[in-house]
């Protein structure tokens, strides 16, 4: 009788910690699937198709490496009860402040830009207008953060994080060998030998899996949530499922083009669904969904993680749980920076392929600093108290941050100075 | 109050009230929080010095696309 009461006791616990999980599962797992973003699956379907099944190994390593730079803006946001922007400004003063600021502003624009440039090339294999794509995705993001409540929002985010998944049953259709994936993308290895443009690939890899905004998304996106030093193990276990499942989508991806076009050069994911559409047209079809949901998820969060800043730094009130009339400022930042960069896409003739180079580029200007300044508000016990970095921790935070200073920053020069890496 | 509906009136207006708002943000963060240990001033030497030497590269590279 004893056991059987210990076993329903520790039932009715798992069930509760469960519930209180789900309550509670937000932010980490939208900020990892929207880490695929447009340029994100592009890298990856590119990846597949370049090296086959040869490198799905080096990006399994680049889970944990996401979920350690992400846990730590999940302790600051839940300690501090301040968004990434603010915690600079406070903690550094103006100078930091408003250059983070403002080139988290310029990245992130630009970045929505080319998510859009991905959501329109996806709809434009299914005959869909650029304007008529323009206008849904405006409409869509527009009633997401409009009706009010940020567990509204979140749950919608969630719904487009589970068509994040398309690319798993996209895998199946295209019946990969499964022994010549796990001999090809398990153990550690450079196809070829190491070359430039295998070195290029790998940067590209890296900087599609932290980029800039994560770090701002995630911390605002904690403390809008509410969540408190008792919900860190929550948010710690999201952001663990979220880089598991970031990785998952990344391998399967890889796994689609690295059994339909393998050997062939891929510029762009709407290309790969185009050429897979040629031999397995539900495969196909099912890569330009995810192409769009990926720009779609990536859209949500950057808008938002601007927004979200703006707020912080003005002193506006910043949350989705606002009604437009409460924080008119925030909905406005969020509605001109998706309208504005719409209506580039829109531009005929605007200079996209630019503007996508641009975004590697500025990007290594800002990650870098983000990254310092998270380590060393994670190293502060005045701010942090008994949540502050523990010896591992910072091993692991250094390097890892060390590590992507180092590929991100080269991958913006090879951008800059392609002839520079060949090797 | 004649001014009031003139749109340079209202622009120059707009334009003093974000001047005034970012003299307040840089009132209010004057004064960084975090202590300035020499591994703090060390880090922020370092990301200046990135900095720097990050936007040269890109002149040079502006530069060199202009010739």
């Amino acid at each position: 009788m004893k056991i059987v009461s210990e076993l329903f006791f520790n039932y009715r616990r798992i069930m509760k910690a469960i519930q209180l999980y789900l309550l509670l599962a937000g932010p980490g797992i939208i900020v990892m699937l929207a880490d695929n973003d447009a340029g994100g699956i592009t890298t990856y379907a590119a990846t597949g198709a370049k090296y086959g099944y040869d490198l799905i190994w080096f990006l399994v390593l680049l889970g944990p490496i996401a979920y350690f730079v992400q846990e730590m803006t999940v302790r600051l946001g839940a300690v501090t009860k301040h968004g990434h922007a603010e915690a600079i400004f406070e903690a550094f003063g103006p100078f930091w402040g408003w250059f983070s600021f403002l080139d988290l502003t310029l990245v992130n624009w630009l970045t929505l830009i080319t998510e859009f440039i991905g959501m329109t090339a996806a709809m434009s294999i299914f005959g869909v207008a650029p304007i008529i794509t323009v206008i849904i995705v405006c409409a869509i993001m527009s009633f997401m953060v409009l009706q009010g409540k940020y567990w509204t929002w979140e749950k919608i985010a969630f719904v487009f994080c589970g068509f994040n998944l398309v690319y798993i049953p996209a895998a199946f259709l295209v019946h990969p060998s499964v022994p010549s994936v796990l001999a090809h993308g398990i153990i550690p290895h450079f196809p070829g030998g190491f070359s430039g443009e295998l070195f290029f690939f790998l940067m590209a890899n890296i900087g599609t899996t932290i980029a800039p905004w994560m770090v701002f998304f995630q911390q605002s996106a904690v403390v809008d949530k509410g969540m408190q030093e008792k919900d860190i193990l929550f948010g710690k276990a999201d952001t663990l499922i979220g880089s598991f499942f970031t990785v998952v989508v990344a391998i399967f991806v890889i796994i689609v083009t690295g059994t339909v076009l393998h050997g062939m050069n891929i510029e762009s994911a709407a290309q790969a669904a185009v050429e897979l559409m040629k031999t397995n047209q539900y495969a196909g079809t099912l890569l330009a969904i995810g192409l769009f949901d990926a720009g779609l998820l990536g859209a949500i969060c950057i808008s938002l993680a601007s927004s979200w800043a703006f707020g912080e730094v003005f002193g506006w009130a910043h949350s989705l749980n606002h009604k437009v009339r409460e924080a008119p400022w925030f909905y406005t930042c969020y509605l001109f920076a998706l309208l504005s960069a719409a209506a580039v896409v829109l531009i005929p003739g605007a200079p996209l392929v630019l503007i996508t180079l641009f975004v590697q580029v500025i990007a290594v200007t800002l990650l870098p600093a983000a990254l310092v300044f998270l380590i060393l508000l994670l190293n502060n016990e005045e701010i942090m108290g008994k949540y502050k970095n523990s010896l591992l921790e910072n091993v692991i935070g250094f390097a890892t941050v060390l590590g992507i200073i180092v590929l991100s920053t080269l991958y913006g020069l090879s951008v800059l100075f392609p002839e520079w890496f060949k090797v | 109050m004649d001014f009031i509906g003139d749109p340079a009136y209202e622009l120059k207006r707009f334009v003093e009230n974000w001047v005034q708002d970012i003299n307040e943000i840089n009132a209010r963060y004057a004064k960084p929080r975090i202590r300035m240990t020499p591994m703090v001033k060390f880090s922020l030497l370092l990301l200046r010095i990135y900095l720097v030497v990050l936007v040269l590269i890109m002149l040079y590279k502006f530069m060199t696309l202009v010739k």
